[in-house]
């Protein structure tokens, strides 16, 4: 027991010299790196994504779905039929009924500011990082599924069967519920979501919401775009323009 | 009462005596560490009591607050402690009968939900 | 009043032992289906990513619905000082714990996890109506618990009442809890509505009396004691009462959402066009469970019949189980209004399909079982049942 505390210490105390070390050198990339793995993250970013439908195609489309599934490993489910499969990521095809307008979109979680989701969960498995994404912490879950009566976006799945052979970074399992994790884990090594690298353009745009020089926040500033109910109010970190 | 006392004792042993038992399922890059002469854990007892609450502490940290590194990270205890199968380039799972996680936890009648969600043998044996 | 003799049931007949065997059976058969829907996974239920909970919430909101309304006879004699009903108390605070704990039984055992319960007693978030919900209905549990012992004890007797008020306090919340569920379910246009409270409230008073004329019929007509029409003549009264309230709130509910262009589509879905949906909110809800017993209850020819009493009872709890599916599966079916003035041709929108399997029917009816077991075996245990509820007995002032 003595050990693991002498252990810990040490820790902190290397990864402090660290941190300093990386600032004092000024290599802004160095000091991203440390943060991103060895700090807890804050709120002083906020993870986003901006979908323009005017440019986005229905290839773009598919290939985003194709993009999720082989990134997190579902929708090769085997017993469930029908709306029990695992669904992440959907397509949608959006007609207006005054203009006779069409648009395609890709809908999956809209990492609310304010999650319903997150609001009715009895357990805190429902959760949001300090940085917006939002998560199911499935050491928690006990399967009551009261998030996916609460999502506004049905962009929650529930495991209907058991699963071998998971991602290695992603577990999933019986009996508990998931959705789009924004890709956490690339995110947090500093790279692109897997839907949004697959599209060639830039229909999808990722980044900071609240970092000015973001190319997200410079075209949400300049260009009309809309959130998926957003007579909510709950502040979604995923936006749509061209709808 | 002392009936209480000598059960709680009785299986209080059980997990000390766990370090007698033969090590055949420590799994390939955990062997191999050992033969190099090098240790990974700094204690062999810690790690064996406390896994438990290094691996919940390290879950809440990735999961919640998005710290990535390395220490207690399962993905580390499965990638050491798989063991190939004979003849071939896939791993056993971990939780196993024989293998690595399930020896101890058959032998001291603990349950595991670790793998109910996460994956039981290292990335690389993926096809 | 004369002194009321209460005295356990003898629970050694043929007929007792029919019955727990029959009970028995059930609960076995939800057992089975619970270790098959987990051991499997729910895909082999009805249930689904859209249809998210499906004939166990069916049954297990019922129950828990009914168990706060069969309270209600304790809370009229202690609290509103009715004396007719003071010697149905006790019978009354135990069918509403049997009943609880069915629902609840039902409730956990379709979990994703079950095995996780205990993570739902030690982590709470207090934002989740989920969260009050469990706190509400474990101290439901203690509530009514100690209500019975102030009852049963003499010595205690005289807090009964200031314990009638906390236990009838707790179920008024504890069902407005329940009704909240959906009620703050925002995004779906089947559910917000404030109404949605109040309306549960409503629903348990009458779910949970039928529940309990039926128990009360049966113990004394199985056990031969006296049970006198003025007793029984009240408690139909009171059902014919709660029952037309809750087709008041029913259509105050349809009426309002109505008013609101964005929940048209699911309105009509209900009333007019939503197939089975639309049928067994009419002919189940609306005809068998409401109309069909106010006529037996109210009208000259069958008023004042136990058996039609009886038959009216059994048709509220149908009627009950009915409604709770239109509201629950019904308002899932329906899909979401994701983009206002536009239609989704592709990817979703469309009317979810439920197709209730036996395993979910069954674990939904062992629910009931575990009620109905542990009523009848309590009543054998304790001093639950007066000896007599003879009209002499139980209104002094009773005219031969």
């Amino acid at each position: 027991m003595e050990k693991t505390i002498n252990r810990r210490d040490f820790i902190k105390t290397t990864t402090a010299t660290t941190a300093g070390v990386a600032t004092l050198a000024t290599g802004i990339t160095l000091t991203t790196f440390v943060n991103a793995n060895e700090n807890p993250v804050t709120n002083e970013k906020r993870w986003g994504m901006l979908i323009d439908t005017n440019r986005l195609t229905e290839t773009d489309i598919d290939g985003m779905v194709s993009a999720c599934q082989n990134e997190h490993g579902w929708g090769s489910d085997k017993l469930s039929t029908g709306d029990q499969k695992a669904s992440w990521i959907k397509k949608l095809k959006v007609k207006d009924t005054a203009t006779g307008r069409i648009s395609n979109l890709a809908l999956m979680c809209q990492h609310c500011e304010e999650p319903p989701c997150v609001d009715v969960c009895p357990t805190n498995a429902s959760m949001k990082r300090e940085d917006g994404i939002v998560l199911v912490d499935k050491h928690l879950c006990i399967g009551c599924r009261y998030c996916m009566m609460a999502c506004p976006y049905e962009a929650r799945s529930f495991v209907h069967e058991e699963l071998t052979d998971q991602k290695e970074h992603m577990p999933r399992g019986k009996g508990t519920v998931e959705s789009c994790t924004m890709c956490v884990h690339k995110v947090d090594k500093g790279e692109q979501p897997a839907c949004v690298a697959s599209v060639n353009s830039d229909a999808v745009i990722f980044g900071d919401l609240y970092d000015s020089s973001s190319k997200i926040n410079q075209t949400l500033k300049k260009v009309q775009s809309t959130q998926i109910r957003a007579d909510l109010n709950l502040n979604t970190a995923v936006r749509y323009s061209g709808i | 009462m002392n009936r209480w006392i000598i059960l709680f004792f009785s299986l209080i042993m059980t997990g000390a005596f766990a370090h007698g038992q033969k090590t055949h399922s420590l799994g390939d890059e955990a062997h191999s560490i050992r033969d190099s002469g090098k240790t990974y854990h700094e204690s062999i007892s810690v790690i064996r009591k406390m896994h438990p609450e290094f691996l919940n502490h390290k879950r809440d940290k990735t999961l919640r607050e998005g710290v990535r590194t390395e220490e207690y990270s399962l993905k580390g205890c499965v990638t050491c402690h798989a063991t190939k199968k004979d003849n071939s380039n896939d791993y056993h799972s971990v939780n196993s009968e024989g293998q690595f996680c399930s020896t101890c936890h058959k032998k001291v009648a603990t349950s595991m939900d670790c793998f109910s969600c996460h994956r039981t043998t290292p990335a690389q044996g993926a096809k | 009043m004369s002194i009321i003799r209460y005295e356990q049931t003898q629970g050694k007949s043929l007929g007792f032992y029919a019955l727990v065997a029959g009970l028995g059976a059930f609960i076995l058969a939800a057992l089975g289906s619970v270790y098959f829907m987990e051991h499997n996974g729910h895909h082999v239920t009805g249930m689904s990513n859209r249809i998210v909970w499906g004939m166990p919430h069916v049954f297990a909101l019922f129950l828990i619905v009914a168990a706060s309304g069969a309270l209600n006879i304790a809370s009229i004699a202690s609290v509103f000082n009715k004396k007719v009903y003071k010697p149905l108390s006790r019978l009354s605070g135990l069918v509403a714990l049997a009943l609880l704990a069915g629902g609840l039984m039902v409730l956990v055992l379709d979990l994703g996890r079950p095995d996780r319960l205990i993570v739902a007693m030690t982590e709470y978030n207090f934002n989740s109506i989920f969260a009050w919900n469990i706190i509400l209905y474990n101290g439901f549990f203690v509530i009514v618990g100690v209500y019975l012992w102030m009852m049963f004890e003499r010595r205690m007797n005289k807090y009964s009442r200031s314990v009638g008020i906390a236990a009838f306090t707790w179920r008024l919340i504890l069902t407005t809890g329940t009704g909240s569920i959906f009620g703050f379910l925002v995004a779906r246009q089947a559910y917000d509505a404030v109404i949605m409270a109040p309306m549960f409230v409503i629903m348990s008073f009458a779910f949970g009396l039928a529940f309990f004329i039926l128990v009360l019929m049966a113990s004394y007509k199985w056990t031969a004691r006296p049970l006198g029409d003025a007793t029984v003549n009240r408690l139909s009264n009171l059902l014919g009462v709660f029952v037309a309230a809750v087709l008041y709130f029913v259509a105050v509910y349809h009426l309002g959402n109505l008013y609101l262009a964005e929940n048209s589509g699911v309105e009509n879905f209900i009333l007019l066009d939503g197939g089975i949906y639309t049928k067994l909110f009419w002919y189940g809800q609306i005809i068998l469970g409401s109309l069909v017993p106010l006529a037996l209850l109210y009208s000259p020819a069958t008023k004042g019949n136990r058996t039609m009493l009886g038959l009216a009872s059994v048709l509220i709890i149908l009627g009950g189980l009915i409604q709770l599916y239109v509201i629950i599966i019904g308002g899932q079916a329906y899909p979401m209004e994701l983009f206002p003035g536009k239609e989704i041709l592709e990817g979703y929108g469309t009317i979810a399909s439920y197709t209730p399997t036996l395993p979910e029917i069954m674990l939904g009816l062992g629910g009931v079982a575990v009620a109905i077991i542990a009523i009848t075996y309590l009543v054998k245990f304790l001093p639950f049942l007066p000896e007599s509820l003879a009209d002499d007995v139980v209104d002094p002032h009773h005219k031969k």
